[in-house]
């Protein structure tokens, strides 16, 4: 009996888990609730996790409530990647953020460049008119490239 | 007198450790005469210092994040420049500048938002087998998952309009971009055509290229991508 109610104890917690994560994975919730669900079944009913054993072909009950622990974890991996992922992208935003703040972009560039871009279309090679970002161009002097 | 009507174009090229392709590739381009952004993510060889000599801009990721994060970023500086088309190129030297006119040609003639390279389209070229059994299941994949008729998915020289680049919600950091960029395609409603391009594989772009491990981990990032919001 302390067994039975420690047990859904923790499998209660894992629900309200579960439930907690549903607006970040549905599939991890729904996955966590069918899981956990199973537990509270087999905890208070374990003779019928021999029964359901011999139907799925383990054997043993025992053995049963083992492989719904290795679902369990499996779930529990699976989110906490779901979570890295969630860290990773927070991080893409910061460095994102970061280096556009940082952009080495010399003034005249914003500027377009219409004449240029005929010239591509013709089929001519033109010599960009805008300043480098760290000095002129090859063949350009200072003077030439501002 | 030039057949389209962009005024503003810029092409984004996401750099990784690129230092002894990327002087040529951007020199290429900058001679033609368009607007460079180079996305240098987070190299550890003088990369960023070889472009910022030569690219209109140069971006420097703190670390490394992969290249969809660094075309995202590209795409999004461009957009703040105010680009009307965004052209996507590889900085290994396997595209050629001289195809960008087609692509830009294509938008215009056929009311598109986006002019993807095929490699298939183009004359039949010297391709290892195994690449060619990548790209032949990439493009079973795509055509099953996102409705898109492509012939090439897995090509990294596209061209894009403004509207087209708005609509784009990329989230990939890895080489699954190119799988979720197809399906934000298809998403967007938006018209496509995809457009004869050359690739020159060489030692070198074949060595930097995607492995077979690599399909495997694209199928993960695609599946964990449908997993959480």
């Amino acid at each position: 009996m302390i067994a039975q109610v420690v047990l859904s104890l923790l499998l209660g917690i894992v629900l309200l888990y579960a439930w907690a994560q549903y607006r970040r994975s549905p599939i991890v919730t729904i996955l966590s609730c069918v899981v956990s669900l199973m537990g509270f079944y087999f905890v208070w009913l374990p003779s019928h996790a021999t029964r359901v054993a011999e139907f799925v072909g383990i054997g043993r009950g025992a053995d049963l409530v083992l492989y719904v622990w290795a679902c369990i974890s499996l779930v529990v991996l699976l989110n906490l990647h779901l979570k890295l992922r969630t860290q990773h992208e927070l991080l893409t935003q910061l460095a994102r953020s970061i280096a556009l703040a940082n952009a080495t972009l010399p003034d005249e560039a914003r500027a377009s460049e219409p004449s240029r871009i005929s010239a591509v279309t013709e089929g001519k090679t033109s010599q960009p008119q805008y300043r480098l970002a760290d000095g002129p161009r090859p063949g350009q002097t200072a003077d030439q490239s501002a | 007198m030039r057949n389209h009507p962009f005024s503003s174009i810029w092409v984004v090229c996401p750099a990784y450790n690129e230092s002894s392709a990327i002087v040529s590739v951007i020199t290429r381009l900058c001679q033609a005469g368009y607007h460079v952004v180079v996305i240098d993510d987070g190299s550890i060889d003088d990369t960023r210092q070889l472009a910022s000599t030569l690219a209109t801009a140069v971006i420097s990721h703190p670390v490394n994040l992969g290249q969809g994060a660094a075309l995202k970023t590209g795409i999004d500086f461009a957009l703040e420049q105010g680009a009307d088309v965004i052209v996507t190129f590889d900085t290994d030297g396997q595209h050629r500048p001289s195809d960008i006119p087609r692509l830009l040609d294509a938008l215009v003639r056929n009311q598109a938002d986006f002019a993807l390279g095929s490699r298939f389209l183009s004359e039949p070229l010297s391709m290892p087998r195994m690449r060619r059994i990548l790209l032949w299941g990439a493009t079973l994949f795509t055509v099953a998952t996102t409705g898109l008729r492509l012939t090439d998915t897995h090509n990294g020289l596209r061209a894009i309009t403004r509207r087209g680049a708005q609509a784009l919600r990329l989230r990939q950091n890895r080489m699954a971009h190119a799988s979720e960029l197809l399906a934000e395609i298809a998403r967007s409603g938006l018209r496509y055509v995809e457009v004869p391009v050359t690739i020159d594989y060489t030692t070198y772009s074949l060595a930097k290229g995607q492995r077979t491990g690599d399909f495997v981990m694209i199928l993960l990032d695609l599946l964990a991508g449908k997993l959480y919001r």
